[in-house]
């Protein structure tokens, strides 16, 4: 019993009968109208332009338009988009868990001088957020050649501050002997990373690496700043730019603007879908610490 | 390892491990330190896109900023950013809070709707803010058809001052009560059973319980989410640039977005570094403030 996670402690108003009857009546109302802006967008991505901008909306389809996506992929070239988002995003990751464990293990395990000034660094980062820093970084980028580039996409998001301090709380955690019991086995550092500390830290690091990812699937500050073009525009921006396209034209494609709506959340949602229990921790998990 | 034979055992240990930490803090220090080190540098000069060149004007941005013709978009931009901030607390804490009794209750169907109302937070903001740009819309919007239902006046939610920062909030609440509600739940959920037992037996109402024992022992929880989403939020730009572009008239021009508006609209490198500096300062100063108040916080329970 002790263990479940939800505990029913807002047992403060949760006494009465009354209450035990309403509750949830009331919360499944609530989840109702939480849940009816992702539903709007799902039905209003399959109806035709007509239906769309009825007076009074339909609340279901009458007629099916998945031809609604497929112009979305297509001719607003969303298939290029994801491509890029793809590519910008596992740069990302790849990057930023590399780095990320690398320096774990150098300040949680490690015994050089000036480690802890070292890691103030880091923490430092935290407080230099890229909405400060983006004018210098557009400027070093240009003068690199970086603009409109996969390097140019990614560099700037190569280390994350957040992604180290979480992984060095988790392998301080862990007790000295299974590193030396791995030494004795022959282990080098690399070794010791790949073999020990990470397989222990699995939840934190799945957690923090689901973020992570999400985090680089969502980014739209820096995307549009350093990318602008088409050819390596990401689909946060490129979903942006799709309602820019129709400005004079009212709302007469909001049926297509739902579509790539749909089709830009479609894999973060399914990851929700599947790993919610590590991805709604995850937040919290950095909360409760 | 081949490198150094004269070092003594331990120092090569050192400076292998310290090889670990060398490729983050590279690239820290070259895509985080260097450009705000550069970012003061260029507040201090009239460099713009258009020209490749610059030079050195001292503080004639910082002037044009506080006492010149910015001086009036840079205190409306905080207004905002803070009115803003206000708002999103407003319903982190409070809705998180009730949310977070409305659903904490231990079962599949409870755990199901938790997922829901939390599913916000990973809808891409892109998408989230196309949809509220849609629901919204004056003439189409569902809104104003539920509105028009029981017989209210249509609202122009965008378009006109009084509404538009609430509409961008609107978005901003849906993304968030649910992770409020997470926190708070997870945080309830560490309460120890037997401080409402006592109070029961003392004869304490559930509302007396929620506000002498729930309420007091969630204010690290409370204190959590007012320091990190204050500084979160001062940094909203992306649902003010699909929503509103900082409009109408910049009754939505929160700050990143006055940063931005120099930079990439008006191509004044110059003035918008100013204004980044200037903002680098503000989160300078709540992070050190709030970490003061954070290490003399009250802690109920152990």
């Amino acid at each position: 019993m002790k263990k479940e996670p939800q505990v029913e402690s807002g047992r403060a108003i949760g006494g009465s009968k009354v209450w035990r009857v309403v509750q949830p009546i009331l919360a499944v109302i609530v989840t109702v109208i939480m849940l009816f802006p992702i539903y709007w967008m799902i039905v209003t991505s399959f109806k035709s332009a007509e239906e769309a901008q009825l007076l009074i909306p339909t609340l279901f389809p009458k007629s099916f338009h998945p031809e609604n996506y497929l112009y979305v992929l297509g001719r607003a070239n969303f298939l290029k988009y994801y491509w890029n988002t793809i590519v910008m995003t596992a740069g990302i990751l790849f990057l930023q868990v590399g780095t990320g464990v690398l320096a774990a293990y150098g300040f949680a395990k490690g015994t050089f001088k000036g480690r802890s000034a070292m890691f103030y660094v880091v923490l430092g980062a935290l407080m230099i957020p890229l909405q400060v820093t983006f004018i210098p970084l557009y400027m070093l980028c240009a003068k690199w050649n970086l603009t409109d580039t996969f390097l140019g996409l990614i560099l700037p998001e190569a280390v994350s501050a957040y992604y180290i301090f979480m992984m060095r709380n988790t392998f301080m955690s862990i007790d000295n002997s299974y590193i030396d019991a791995g030494k004795i086995d022959g282990l080098g550092r690399l070794g010791t990373i790949w073999y020990v500390l990470m397989p222990m830290s699995k939840a934190t690091l799945f957690t923090v690496t689901l973020v992570t990812f999400t985090n680089g699937w969502n980014s739209y500050f820096w995307p549009k700043i350093i990318a602008k073009n088409e050819v390596r525009r990401v689909l946060t921006v490129g979903l942006a730019q799709l309602k820019n396209t129709f400005a004079g034209q009212a709302v007469s494609n909001y049926h297509q603007i739902m579509a790539g709506a749909v089709l830009t959340i479609l894999p973060v949602i399914i990851l929700f879908l599947i790993f919610q229990k590590y991805m709604m921790t995850g937040y919290s998990k950095s909360a409760m610490k | 390892m081949a490198g150094k034979p004269m070092l003594k055992p331990k120092t090569k240990s050192a400076v292998g491990d310290f090889l670990f930490v060398v490729p983050a803090l590279a690239l820290l220090l070259c895509f985080t330190y260097y450009p705000i080190c550069k970012l003061v540098e260029i507040s201090f000069t009239d460099w713009n896109l258009l020209s490749d060149d610059f030079t050195y004007v001292g503080f004639k941005n910082w002037k044009w900023l506080f006492a010149g013709t910015g001086a009036k978009y840079l205190w409306n931009s905080l207004k905002v950013t803070f009115l803003y901030s206000l708002g999103e607390l407003a319903v982190t804490i409070v809705g998180g809070m009730l949310f977070a009794l409305l659903f904490n209750r231990m079962s599949r169907s409870f755990g199901m709707m938790r997922a829901f109302v939390f599913m916000p937070k990973y809808v891409a903001m892109s998408s989230a803010a196309v949809i509220f740009l849609w629901m919204l819309n004056t003439e189409y919007g569902v809104v104003n058809y539920l509105l028009k239902l029981i017989h209210l006046t249509p609202v122009d939610w965008l378009n006109q001052k009084s509404t538009a920062l609430l509409s961008v909030l609107m978005l901003t609440g849906w993304r968030v009560i649910g992770y409020g509600m997470m926190i708070y739940i997870s945080a309830m959920a560490g309460i120890s059973k037997d401080y409402y037992e006592a109070a029961s037996l003392d004869g304490a109402s559930s509302s007396q319980q929620f506000f002498r024992i729930t309420l007091p022992l969630l204010s690290p929880t409370t204190l959590f989410l007012l320091v990190t989403t204050f500084l979160s939020s001062m940094k909203v730009f992306q649902s003010v640039d699909i929503l509103t572009e900082g409009g109408p008239s910049r009754a939505t021009e929160v700050f990143v977005y006055l940063i931005y508006r120099y930079a990439m609209v008006d191509f004044r490198m110059d003035r918008a570094a100013t204004a980044a500096v200037m903002f680098f300062v503000i989160l300078l100063v709540i992070t050190i403030a709030t970490m003061r108040v954070s290490n003399n916080n009250i802690t109920y329970d152990s």
